[in-house]
């Protein structure tokens, strides 16, 4: 129809909502996930190049720019798991019948229950 | 009723005959205690300015019809206090993400269409004779989607989802909880139906979970969360295929 006023695209719409600005901080940690899966390929890398290659890429990592670099990353991951977690009783709720479960308790149903579980299984395979 | 003095109401006003471009006027109206913005806005029509345009009709929070910008927040007029807001201004605004018509009022065209494309109603394979009575429901069965199923059409969702604001053909929230309304009512037998249309990339793939629509809900729908919902039952459709393909898994 004409005649009709279209407002003009808001390029910084993000900054518009606390709620948008979480959202961008969100998607900011996958890149911070990426980055350390990135680190974690090296390392494997450096266990096929020997004993010294590893030892060698081990001491680096141990540095003070790459410690900061270990701390933020770990930051970044636990915001992210903490806000998956969080969203886990939206996405998948759990039904008693007629009673929904509550947000915290499907959080642990749905989430942190089986991640706890199948982390203890990885911990006692690895350590057996 | 307690009256302060008064408010200043920042109102957007446009009129195609007139106007290019919008423009914001100024009204000063009595402060009340108990009354809401929309109270505010029908006192300026009636007393200052009968020619500001804008939708109301229940004054409940029922019709879905007074949702507007307030100081920039998606909000039903009806049900937003000029208490909380006094004694600043008040802007209000035409919903954000819908081309206006005339001052306070956006053009729900496309948002119907949307709610018509995600067939919200009930699809059965073979429909019963009246004679043989009603399909029944289990109080269990009724919980599933009944959240889903209190959205009032006010569209405070899509002013408040930035996916509906960068991509017109983003079907949005309201029209996707309905759609998963119906796939989760025991009634129904119309979700593959319905997903052809769900699974597409205009619909709840285009959704990046920003979860702004559920805050904004005045009625708790929670379209956030139906899509995520969605998104699961779609993913299972998606490898079932896998499984047993042609038509299998219906
Ligand atoms: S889902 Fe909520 S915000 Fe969206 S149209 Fe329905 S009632 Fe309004
Ligand atoms: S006037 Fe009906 S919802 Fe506000």
């Amino acid at each position: 129809m004409s005649g009709q006023y279209h407002r003009p695209h808001r390029w910084a719409w993000w900054t518009e909502r606390p709620g948008y600005m979480r959202f961008m901080v969100r998607e900011l940690t996958s890149v911070f996930m990426a980055g350390y899966l990135v680190v974690f390929v090296m390392t494997l890398a450096s266990v096929g190049g020997g004993e010294a290659a590893f030892a060698e890429w081990i001491a680096a990592l141990g540095t003070p720019a790459w410690m900061a670099a270990h701390v933020v990353a770990l930051i970044a991951a636990v915001w992210h798991a903490v806000t998956f977690f969080g969203a886990v009783p939206q996405a998948m709720p759990v039904f008693l019948g007629e009673r929904r479960l509550p947000g915290p308790v499907a959080q642990i149903v749905m989430g942190y229950g089986p991640w706890l579980t199948v982390s203890a299984v990885i911990v006692w395979w690895v350590v057996r | 009723m307690a009256n302060n003095g008064k408010i200043t109401l920042e109102i957007f006003r446009y009129h195609p005959e007139t106007d290019s471009e919008p423009r914001y006027q100024s009204y000063e109206v009595p402060y009340n205690e108990d009354w809401v913005v929309l109270d505010a806005i029908n006192w300026i029509k009636d007393h200052i300015d009968g020619t500001v345009t804008h939708r109301w009709s229940c004054r409940m929070g029922v019709c879905g019809s007074c949702g507007m910008m307030v100081n920039g927040e998606p909000k039903l007029t009806c049900a937003a206090f000029l208490k909380d807001y006094h004694p600043r201004a008040v802007k209000v605004e035409p919903l954000v993400n819908f081309p206006v018509e005339r001052d306070l009022v956006v053009a729900m065209d496309g948002f119907m269409d949307k709610l018509d494309a995600v067939k919200p109603y009930i699809i059965r394979d073979d429909v019963n004779d009246t004679s043989e009575g009603e399909y029944r429901q289990s109080p269990a069965e009724l919980a599933r989607y009944k959240q889903f199923s209190m959205c009032i059409n006010c569209m405070l969702c899509y002013a408040a989802c930035p996916v509906v604001g960068h991509e017109e053909e983003f079907l949005g929230p309201a029209a996707l909880a309905l759609g998963h309304r119906y796939n989760k009512d025991s009634r129904d037998e119309g979700q593959s139906e319905r997903m052809e249309v769900m699974l597409s990339d205009e619909a709840m793939w285009g959704c990046t979970f920003v979860g702004e629509c559920s805050v904004v809900c005045p009625k708790h729908v929670d379209p956030a969360g139906a899509i995520q919902q969605a998104k699961a039952m779609g993913a299972q459709e998606y490898f079932k295929g896998f499984v047993m393909p042609r038509g299998a898994g219906e």
